[in-house]
């Protein structure tokens, strides 16, 4: 019976939050069969400890949290090659939605944005998190977070109206 | 407050600004005009960001698990048995401590709300699938659940689906040319037929000899009568 609740639970997770995990992953890889990886073993940690999720309301902050945690510990293990193809154009090729100059501007702030303010942007695009999920997800004050967040958005406004930068 | 800090708090975090900024908001044109270019922003943003995802992620993420579960089998009986009066053990004395914890959230909720709130989550994908299913492969889903589907040749999807604390047999049946979800949920059971609608939804759920069954759509598309639930499946 605890087997079936355990299995029910993880398949809800997988249900919900899936799609949310594999945006996450894509713009922390900028490759698409790595992000999959990524999302696989993140939902693979996922399972082995849920017992140890006690709160379902703190599900989503939960599964980004392993997942930034296991990107950061396979990106020790595997540093790829640096290749002369540009990753970051790879990566704008694979989140291809919108087309228009001002997107396509957007995407390539993004990808330059230094990961301290990125991350805070993403988890809250992307995950709906709040600015205290984040600050636990990233391990940082939730005032730290804010500024991240209000500096990111700033840097990527600026990228569409430079004149007023 | 000032416009500086509300445009401050609103580009942080547009749905999580307090009470003085709402009301800041209200009463300053000029911070009324930023809120809609941040919003603006906002949107372009999240276009930019959130991508398509693989079509099968999620089967292979529920596959990936399945696969890679510890086996029993894999461990000397003798390892078994100690481990089983172990758990024995561990287990009389955590049935006591874990009683309170027996039904989950989900359990609470009600029926309705409980396949409105996954049609939220699988809803889409499930409705844009608009070519028929390999009738064998509803046939293996359908028989995880002791049924056979007599509307086979008209059903794009089927999937084995977590509805509160048990499974249900999740479908979309195209019902004149219009994508209908229908949910047979066997381990839930309620006393007589419970229409509803909200959320965009309108639907009914029927009590059958062997739990229940979910009919529902769209607010604006027509569904089938409560009569369908009678022929809809047959039990093996």
């Amino acid at each position: 019976m605890q087997q079936k609740r355990k299995q029910l639970e993880y398949e809800r997770l997988v249900l919900v939050y899936s799609d949310e995990l594999f945006r996450y992953a894509l713009w922390l890889c900028r490759d698409k069969n790595m992000a999959e990886d990524l999302v696989q073993e993140t939902c693979m940690r996922a399972w082995k400890s849920l017992d140890k999720l006690r709160d379902t309301s703190s599900s989503k902050a939960w599964l980004m949290t392993i997942l930034r945690n296991e990107h950061a510990r396979q990106y020790v293990r595997y540093r790829p090659d640096m290749v002369d193809v540009d990753l970051d154009m790879l990566s704008l090729r694979d989140t291809d939605n919108d087309t228009s100059p001002d997107a396509f501007a957007l995407k390539q702030a993004l990808s330059e944005l230094a990961d301290d303010y990125k991350e805070p942007l993403l988890l809250q695009v992307i995950a709906g998190l709040s600015c205290e999920e984040i600050a636990s997800v990233c391990g940082i004050t939730k005032s730290a977070t804010m500024t991240r967040l209000f500096r990111a958005k700033q840097k990527l406004r600026d990228v569409l109206r430079p004149e007023e930068g | 407050m000032k416009c500086d800090d509300f445009k401050f708090e609103y580009t942080v975090a547009p749905n999580e600004i307090g009470a003085e900024a709402s009301r800041h908001q209200l009463s300053c044109v000029e911070c009324e005009l930023f809120v809609e270019q941040q919003d603006k922003f906002e949107q372009q943003l999240e276009g930019v960001i959130n991508c398509t995802v693989p079509d099968g992620l999620r089967h292979s993420l529920r596959d990936h698990v399945v696969r890679h579960k510890p086996v029993l089998g894999r461990f000397p009986k003798t390892s078994i048995a100690l481990a089983a009066s172990l758990l024995m053990a561990v287990g009389i004395v955590g049935i006591n401590l874990t009683s309170n914890q027996g039904s989950s959230q989900y359990s609470a909720l009600p029926i309705d709300q409980l396949v409105v709130e996954h049609f939220e989550h699988d809803g889409a994908s499930s409705t844009n699938v608009s070519h028929q299913l390999d009738p064998q492969q509803l046939a293996h889903v359908s028989q995880q659940f002791g049924v056979r589907v007599t509307l086979a040749d008209d059903i794009s999807f089927a999937e084995k689906c977590p509805i509160g604390d048990s499974y249900g047999l999740h479908m979309v049946y195209q019902y004149h040319d219009q994508p209908v979800t229908v949910i047979y949920m066997p381990e839930i059971t309620l006393k007589a037929t419970l229409p509803f609608q909200y959320a965009g939804l309108h639907g009914w759920i029927k009590p059958l000899k062997n739990g229940s069954i979910a009919v529902l759509g769209g607010s604006t598309i027509e569904i089938p009568e409560e009569e369908f639930a009678d022929n809809a499946i047959e039990w093996l």
